[in-house]
């Protein structure tokens, strides 16, 4: 009886645990769109950092050539 | 987990910055010089000579290019990463206790500090992410904190809102392109000072550690407290980690604040937990004094911790952190992959 008792607090606890990620993920789904949608109206980069790199490594290479460093 | 020690301060740390890429960790510390290190050996890199007091606070741009940094000699300094050349200096009439780069570091903010005949500020500052550039010495934007000071503060996804943690405990959102306070939110305790803002990667939530032993999750946008993490100590900081769902916090009481003589040792600690179940999962001895900040390493491999104690403690995580799982989280993650597969 006790271990019935336990594992039926057990499954209790997994189950909860279970809605609390779903719950989770299920949020972060729908804000990253939400961003991604908002960032797209405001004509945004998808990655702004992406384009900050790629614009310090051309001043780096102005050519556009990637450079040997032997 | 064996970690590397950083001696490079004489006083206490302030706070902790990784790069970007995670290689480079930022250091400031009550002596007067920021420090830069390897993150994967502990190398000494560098150090950064000019403030005239203690420094607070530290940030560095998402291409490693320059640093800002904020200081009790009531200046926000801008540096070259790579030569620690000075390269700006901008004076205010109190300390400055946190600047933030928003996310393209196109602005900078500062937080000053109240005092007789000034209201604590947070400021806004037009930057370009270049060496050559000349700066621009006028301000972009002064929020007055006509409540509460603020002590730390942020940008948002977007650099939509700022978002700024105060010392009765509250929580603002400010409109980053008008300064206009948007909310204004109890959080904490009331009274307990917010002691850190650090936010997740995409800037949608964040995290704030306070006085009031307690970590809390929050959104940018609606302020709502999605979790919250109870310790057993005061908060100094709380920083959420990247690939695993785990935030990091460091706290400890100061000696001269313990009262009792059975002042237990072994509170200064860094705890983890687990982000979205909101229990402790473990922890990291090593300081012999309360953790003033902590920082996770932005590509997910590890994290450093910065003491009252004058150390920073860099560490990798090993093998049985990546494969920690809770059963319901390897649940999913075997879904996941049997989806993909298909």
């Amino acid at each position: 009886e006790d271990a019935e008792r336990i594992s039926s607090a057990d499954v209790a606890v997994v189950q909860e645990r279970r809605r609390i990620l779903e719950d989770w993920y299920n949020w972060r789904e729908v804000v990253e769109e939400e961003i991604a949608e908002e960032r797209a109206e405001l004509g945004l980069s998808e990655d702004p950092i992406e384009e900050l790199l790629r614009a310090k490594a051309a001043e780096v290479a102005p050519d556009g050539e990637e450079q040997v460093i032997e | 987990m064996r970690p590397v020690l950083l001696a490079g301060h004489e006083r206490a740390l302030t706070q902790i910055k990784y790069n970007r890429e995670g290689d480079l960790l930022f250091s400031t510390a009550k002596d007067q010089h920021i420090c830069a290190w390897f993150a994967h050996n502990g190398e000494r890199l560098g150090t950064y000579q000019g403030h005239q007091g203690a420094i607070w606070t530290v940030d560095v741009d998402p291409t490693s290019t320059i640093l800002a940094s904020g200081s009790a000699d009531n200046t926000i300094r801008l540096w070259e990463v790579k030569t620690g050349k000075l390269l700006k200096t901008w004076d205010f009439p109190t300390a400055v206790k946190r600047v933030e780069f928003n996310e393209d570091a196109t602005q900078l903010l500062g937080v000053t500090e109240k005092r007789m005949g000034h209201l604590g500020t947070i400021v806004v500052l037009d930057i370009k992410i270049d060496p050559e550039a000349e700066q621009s010495d006028e301000k972009a934007m002064t929020i007055v904190c006509e409540e509460s000071k603020a002590t730390v503060a942020g940008w948002s996804y977007l650099s939509k809102y700022i978002i700024a943690g105060h010392e009765d405990g509250s929580v603002s959102q400010y409109d980053a392109k008008t300064g206009d306070l948007i909310y204004n939110v109890n959080v904490h305790e009331l009274g307990s000072p917010i002691t850190d803002l650090q936010w997740n990667q995409d800037r949608t939530y964040f995290i704030t550690a306070s006085k009031d032993k307690t970590a809390k999750l929050i959104t940018a946008k609606e302020l709502e407290v999605l979790k919250t993490y109870v310790a057993d100590t005061p908060l100094n900081s709380a920083s959420i980690t990247p690939k695993k769902e785990f935030v990091i916090l460091g706290g400890g009481q100061a000696a001269m604040d313990v009262t009792t003589t059975s002042a237990r040792q072994g509170k200064f600690e860094a705890r983890f937990y687990h982000k979205i179940f909101e229990e402790e999962i473990g922890r990291v001895r090593g300081h012999f004094g309360p953790l003033n900040t902590v920082a996770a390493d932005p590509t997910g491999k590890g994290y450093a911790s910065g003491g009252e104690d004058g150390y920073v403690r860099v560490h990798l995580f090993d093998k049985g952190y990546f494969d920690f799982n809770y059963e319901v989280e390897r649940e999913r993650l075997n879904r996941l992959a049997a989806q993909g597969g298909n």
